[in-house]
């Protein structure tokens, strides 16, 4: 078993909706039919083939006869892609659509097409902005608190007091953007975090090559940057890569979400001393129970509906605080990787 | 300055255009012109100034390279897969292996392009796609990570081969430039290299002159795929970190920095040294306005489209300055003599 130190806070958080034992909670019938098709932002990343892992798993546990597809456009492509096999997926009316939204809101007409010829929307990692379209939000983690840890392990690294940097996806991903205004909210809401100044945000648009170049710009143009934030798994390793290359390790340290296993050199030789990320199988296997529930009439999609996910307990439809008059099923939780854990968690 | 010619001239002018650039961001950014700011343009143009290189070739003889940007990425995927399967592979043997690659790709860019004689947009236009969709094939959503690459590869980018007051100047810039400068001597110097232009200048001149036209432009595709894939090899070592999207883009930037070098886009003229000076350039600018506090980040590709506009129209009007004086002299050179 890996042994992960959880954020106490944010298992706190989560406490009042896992823990909760209701009589009326919905246990799943298996074995019911329907297709589905599993939409991540685009093909060829790791975490998004975690997710599908996690679906196929509940997949198979629930004995669905239909088809589960792993269908994602090309990365030069990620936008008109996500649209066209949306839209492919409702002429060829499958049950539901589990999309990781990478479209923004130009996706929302194509998805209500989808919904008025039947198919349920379920977005996972990345929602639909504007919540047209979409049924429910399989959120990893309560946003607001990706905003805490974020800004609590700033606090760590920089012992209280520093200039920090954000470097972010592209400047239109909605969950970087929610995390991100979540930090800001924070670091200006408890003196604590007074001390910290949020120096610049910038944006590598999740390639290796921008984001590195990123990074050593924000160091050029504030000398005395103590940290970059980096909320995406490539722009954190991009990030740590190019502190490394020029030496400069110890005067500016990376943070931010990033896997285990990409990161666990920079953890070790101290460049990235700590950062943070949640299971995205787990998240895959939670999307398929809900996607499952609803493409078969178990579910309605109703605020306050609870179920049983299989092995992972019990979760409640509820409002999304981030997002009004949306729906969402909040997953959790954080896991924080230091030197610790992480060459565990890496294997 | 009689003696110098047009090339040279254009040079000259794009050095000039660099100078106002530096100059211009140095007034606005504090603490701007340093050594570090070298350094920092010449590790990132090392990648940019190979695929220019190449880009720079086809163009010459009136094509198109839109899939150097997945040649890019899947050479640098496969590169990093190899050596992560065999880490005492030679460092020569893996550099040949990711030219290889690279090559096997223009192979098929250039049999589709001169010998099936489709357009060269679209045949790349649909191998960038089909070679990106190969490396998400390939790759199955694993990515490269720099600590399953050995202990030399990471290290040679950054290597510094001299220094004089902390300009550095690293393995990978030494070795993009060496390249470029062999091309530009080739395709000075060498009767053979030569045909690329007579096959851009005038395809029909140079038939009739017995130049072989298709295996010209073959060999333009073949080339700039096997820069394309000695360029994946800088970019696995530089970055270690290769996803499915590596390369993505450089298509475009690479035909940028061509045409702010003063290549001419319906071929037969141009420099692979302006084309190396034209990708300095562009990143120059790019990397400067992310220092910039005026421009906001949806704003930037806006601003670096209109400063690219304007080197090009600053490096027009300078050239035809330069040879206007060199017409006049030369002019008032004869009238002397006639006196």
């Amino acid at each position: 078993m890996l042994k992960f130190t959880k954020l106490s806070l944010t298992a706190a958080l989560l406490a009042g909706t896992a823990g909760m034992a209701s009589a009326d909670a919905i246990t799943l019938e298996p074995g019911m039919e329907t297709d589905m098709v599993l939409l991540p932002k685009f093909l060829g990343i790791l975490v998004f083939d975690q997710a599908n892992e996690g679906a196929q798993e509940a997949h198979a546990e629930l004995g669905n006869p239909g088809s589960l597809l792993f269908q994602g456009p090309t990365p030069e492509n990620s936008v008109a892609g996500q649209i066209e096999i949306m839209t492919t997926a409702a002429t060829n009316a499958v049950g539901a659509v589990l999309l990781s939204n990478n479209a923004g809101d130009q996706i929302a007409p194509a998805a209500e097409a989808a919904q008025a010829a039947g198919t349920r929307v379920v977005t996972w990692d990345s929602p639909i902005p504007g919540g047209a379209g979409e049924d429910v939000f399989v959120a990893q983690v309560d946003f607001g608190s990706i905003g805490v840890v974020m800004a609590d392990m700033a606090h760590s690294i920089l012992g209280g007091s520093g200039q920090m940097a954000v470097l972010s996806a592209t400047p239109d991903a909605a969950n970087q953007n929610a995390w991100i205004a979540a930090m800001q909210e924070t670091l200006a809401a408890d003196a604590k975090y007074a001390d910290i100044e949020l120096v610049d945000i910038v944006y590598g648009d999740d390639q290796a090559e921008v984001s590195y170049n990123r990074a050593l710009a924000r160091v050029d143009s504030h000398p005395d940057l103590g940290l970059i934030m980096a909320p995406t798994t490539v722009g954190i390793q991009a990030a740590a890569k190019a502190m490394q290359d020029e030496g400069l390790c110890d005067q500016v340290k990376t943070s931010g979400l990033g896997l285990p296993s990409e990161m666990v050199s920079y953890t070790m030789n101290g460049c990235a001393p700590e950062f943070a990320l949640w299971d995205f199988r787990d998240l895959g296997y939670l999307t398929y129970y809900t996607a499952y529930g609803l493409a078969t009439g178990q579910l309605t999609g109703e605020i306050g509906e609870t179920f049983v996910a299989g092995r992972m307990g019990e979760y409640t439809i509820e409002e999304d605080p981030g997002r009004e008059g949306s729906k969402r099923i909040l997953m959790g939780p954080f896991t924080v990787y230091t030197a610790d854990n992480v060459e565990a968690a890496a294997q | 300055m009689d003696r110098i010619s047009p090339q040279t001239l254009r040079i000259l002018a794009l050095l000039v255009v660099l100078g106002l650039v530096v100059a211009f961001f140095a007034s606005q950014i504090d603490n701007y012109f340093n050594a570090r700011l070298f350094n920092r343009i010449s590790s990132s143009v090392a990648i940019m100034a190979l695929i220019a290189c190449g880009q720079t070739l086809v163009i010459l003889t009136r094509n198109i390279d839109l899939s150097v940007g997945s040649i890019v990425g899947f050479a640098a995927f496969a590169t990093g897969n190899m050596v992560a399967g065999w880490p005492e592979i030679s460092p020569l043997l893996l550099a040949g292996y990711a030219i290889l690659v690279g090559a096997c790709f223009g192979v098929v860019n250039g049999l589709l392009v001169a010998y099936a004689r489709v357009p060269a947009i679209i045949v790349t236009l649909a191998t960038m796609a089909i070679f990106r969709s190969l490396l998400v094939e390939y790759s199955g959503a694993r990515s490269i990570t720099s600590d399953t690459l050995p202990e030399w590869l990471v290290q040679f980018p950054n290597t510094v081969v001299f220094e004089v007051a902390g300009v550095q100047f690293r393995a990978a810039f030494v070795i993009a430039v060496l390249i470029v400068v062999a091309v530009h001597i080739a395709l000075m110097r060498l009767r053979p290299a030569r045909k690329f232009y007579a096959v851009g200048s005038n395809p029909e001149a140079a038939e009739m002159a017995g130049i072989n036209i298709k295996a010209t432009v073959f060999a333009a595709f073949v080339l700039s795929g096997a820069l394309a894939g000695l360029a994946g090899f800088m970019f696995l070592a530089r970055f270690g970190n290769i996803t499915v999207v590596a390369g993505l883009g450089f298509e475009l930037k690479s035909v940028a920095a061509a045409v702010v070098g003063g290549v001419n886009i319906f071929g037969g003229s141009g420099t692979v040294i302006g084309a190396l000076i034209g990708a300095i350039l562009v990143d120059l600018i790019e990397t400067s306005l992310v220092r910039w506090p005026f421009v906001t980040e949806f704003w930037r590709e806006a601003v670096l489209g209109a400063l690219i506009l304007m080197a090009v129209a600053v490096d027009a009007i300078l050239m035809r300055r330069l040879i206007a004086l060199r017409v006049r002299r030369e002019r008032e050179r004869k009238e002397a003599e006639a006196q």
